[in-house]
């Protein structure tokens, strides 16, 4: 009895599996669908309009906000601050992850848990509240300046907010909780056999994190790498509240474009950000991909 | 043999050492943010003329602060049941049948943790005002617009994490749950349910904090007289420093790590992240 019904089961299984994949599957994908892709597509709408200072939007097909945006040396020296600040930063955040990292997946501690919840929780504070941290260390009257005067080593306050240094500080420790957990959990599905045996076999420290762990770890390194990347790309509240006014990254400069009203423009820059993270992130995995697959 | 035993040694300090400092730099701005909660005078300039918690006892008037933690939690608490609801389906479904797309589905069910939060919040209001013209539904800066944004970050939280606990289930067990004659629903509710249910309480948690802390999308998103805390932080650090934002802010780390602590109760953080 039960087997016959299991037997009908499979059977009915094979029979209405697309119909009821799509019950489960479908209310979520047309969500995601109707409310993110219609808006990206009206969104790359918008950015082919023209603008008129009197008339806010006019309907139009041409690419002059492209155009305006890589002849206008402002707006291209915006782009190459922000690519050369998220750069710095994952370069910054893979130095300093990768030790944590590797501490982290290899402790034997009970503390291990509360650890892991140390590194997340900024992560989830929020950037505004961690920028507020930054702003008293780095303000005029701030921890740094008056240790570093109360010592005698500067006589007067040095100017480190607002500055493009202030800014990378702020995204490295922004960026750095995604790098750590990523490689983490890479790492501890590495074999410690297999450094073990490296060291056995005459291996320092230095050879075998280069000849053994790094390049097992190389997916996890690479998929940490482009997050922190996108992820610096993309910032915004860190850039506007430790970079202030003057200091100007490709985030700020897409809000900044919306509420001069200016929607045309900023839908393109909109897309001349996520495009050039897209093609930037995607040949970096063809290049490591292929550097090491041979 | 010493000797290599020894750079054995000086490696491991080498390597605690760096890990404590990476540590302890991103341990530093909730420091310095606390330490300036306490402070008695208002300017944040070294060395506090003195200490007091004045600045808490005056966050629960502050209706600017007020307001906003209740919009965020009132709009987290709905965004993550919503996500929920339509997520986990989803996530059994793309690990437990095969269909043509499924891997277009996944990374589609994905998509909105990597599209920048600015280019989903200007997008998602061009699709408000959009609609707002065709329907003359005024969705724009309304509290549903917002939530159903906040949907949208919940889903993919939902899909990877309760993906990653089914794919660590042994498949048999429902087999043979269901060659005892159990029909579906019950195998669904006896067998599968249960241990999916530690990737679904992660998803909560992960959606909710995500969706609570969200600040770029909801920039866009909040109507008129209307912020969430996040927007109300920011907004307020634009202006300036002090001791009260200071003092909001240790409140929010409070409120999140005590979310965070509750959820390791039940799953593992170190597991799931």
């Amino acid at each position: 009895m039960a087997l016959a019904k299991a037997a009908g089961q499979r059977d009915e299984d094979g029979r209405t599996s697309i119909l009821s994949a799509s019950t489960l599957v479908g209310p979520a994908t047309i969500f995601v669908c109707a409310g993110l892709l219609l808006p990206l597509l009206i969104l790359f709408r918008y950015s082919l309009n023209r603008f008129e200072p009197r008339r806010m939007m006019v309907e139009a097909l041409s690419a002059e906000n492209y155009l305006k945006f890589f002849s206008d040396p402002y707006y291209t020296g915006i782009f190459w601050t922000t690519l050369y600040v998220a750069g710095l930063c994952t370069v910054i955040c893979l130095v300093l992850g990768l030790p944590l990292a590797y501490a982290l997946a290899r402790t034997q501690t009970r503390f291990k848990n509360i650890l892991i919840v140390l590194v997340v929780l900024p992560l989830f504070v929020g950037n505004a509240v961690r920028a507020a941290g930054w702003m008293t260390l780095l303000g005029n009257k701030g921890f740094l300046n008056v240790t570093l005067m109360d010592l005698g080593i500067i006589d007067a306050p040095m100017q480190m907010m607002f500055t493009e240094g202030a800014v990378i500080v702020g995204i490295v420790a922004v960026n750095l909780p995604y790098m750590v957990l990523t490689l983490q959990s890479v790492i501890e599905g590495i074999n410690r056999a297999l450094e073990e045996a490296a060291f056995s076999l005459g291996a320092g420290p230095y050879e075998m994190t280069r000849r053994v762990l790094l390049p097992l770890a190389l997916p996890g390194l690479l998929a940490g790498t482009i997050l922190t990347f996108i992820l610096g790309m993309n910032a915004y509240a860190t850039p506007v509240l430790l970079g202030g006014p003057k200091f100007k990254m490709m985030g700020p400069l897409v809000f900044g474009q919306f509420q001069l009203n200016n929607w045309p423009f900023g839908a393109a820059t909109a897309f001349i950000l996520m495009s050039a993270t897209l093609v930037l992130t995607a040949t970096a995995n063809i290049l490591v991909q292929r550097r090491y697959r041979r | 043999m010493t000797g290599r035993i020894g750079m054995r040694m000086l490696g491991r300090l080498a390597l605690n050492g760096a890990a404590t400092l990476s540590m302890a730099y991103l341990l530093l701005p909730l420091f310095f943010v606390t330490w300036l909660a306490f402070f008695a005078q208002e300017i944040p300039s070294f060395p506090p003329d003195g200490y007091s918690l004045k600045w808490f006892r005056a966050v629960p008037g502050n209706d600017r602060f007020v307001s906003g933690f209740i919009l965020s939690l009132q709009v987290a608490s709905i965004a993550t049941l919503l996500g929920i609801s339509i997520g986990v389906p989803a996530a059994v479904c793309l690990v437990r049948m095969k269909f043509t797309g499924r891997e277009l589905v996944s990374s589609l069910l994905l998509l909105p943790l990597v599209v920048p939060g600015i280019v989903l919040g200007i997008a998602l209001y061009v699709f408000h005002v959009e609609t707002e013209i065709l329907t003359e539904i005024p969705i724009l800066g309304s509290i549903g617009g917002l939530i159903a944004g906040h949907v949208l970050i919940v889903i993919p939280w939902t899909v990877r994490l309760v993906t990653a606990s089914l794919v660590g289930m042994d498949r048999a067990i429902e087999e043979a749950a269901q060659s005892l004659g159990a029909d579906r629903f019950t195998t669904f509710r006896r067998i599968t349910l249960p241990s999916i249910l530690p990737g679904m309480v992660a998803a909560a948690m992960f959606g909710f904090i995500s969706s609570f802390g969200n600040l770029e999308m909801s920039l866009f998103l909040v109507g008129p007289g209307r912020t969430t805390l996040p927007i109300a932080i920011l907004q307020y650090l634009e202006w300036k420093i002090d001791p009260t934002i200071a003092a909001v802010s240790v409140l929010q780390i409070l409120f999140i790590g005590v979310a965070m602590l509750l959820t390791d109760r039940f799953v593992k953080i170190s597991r799931v992240v």
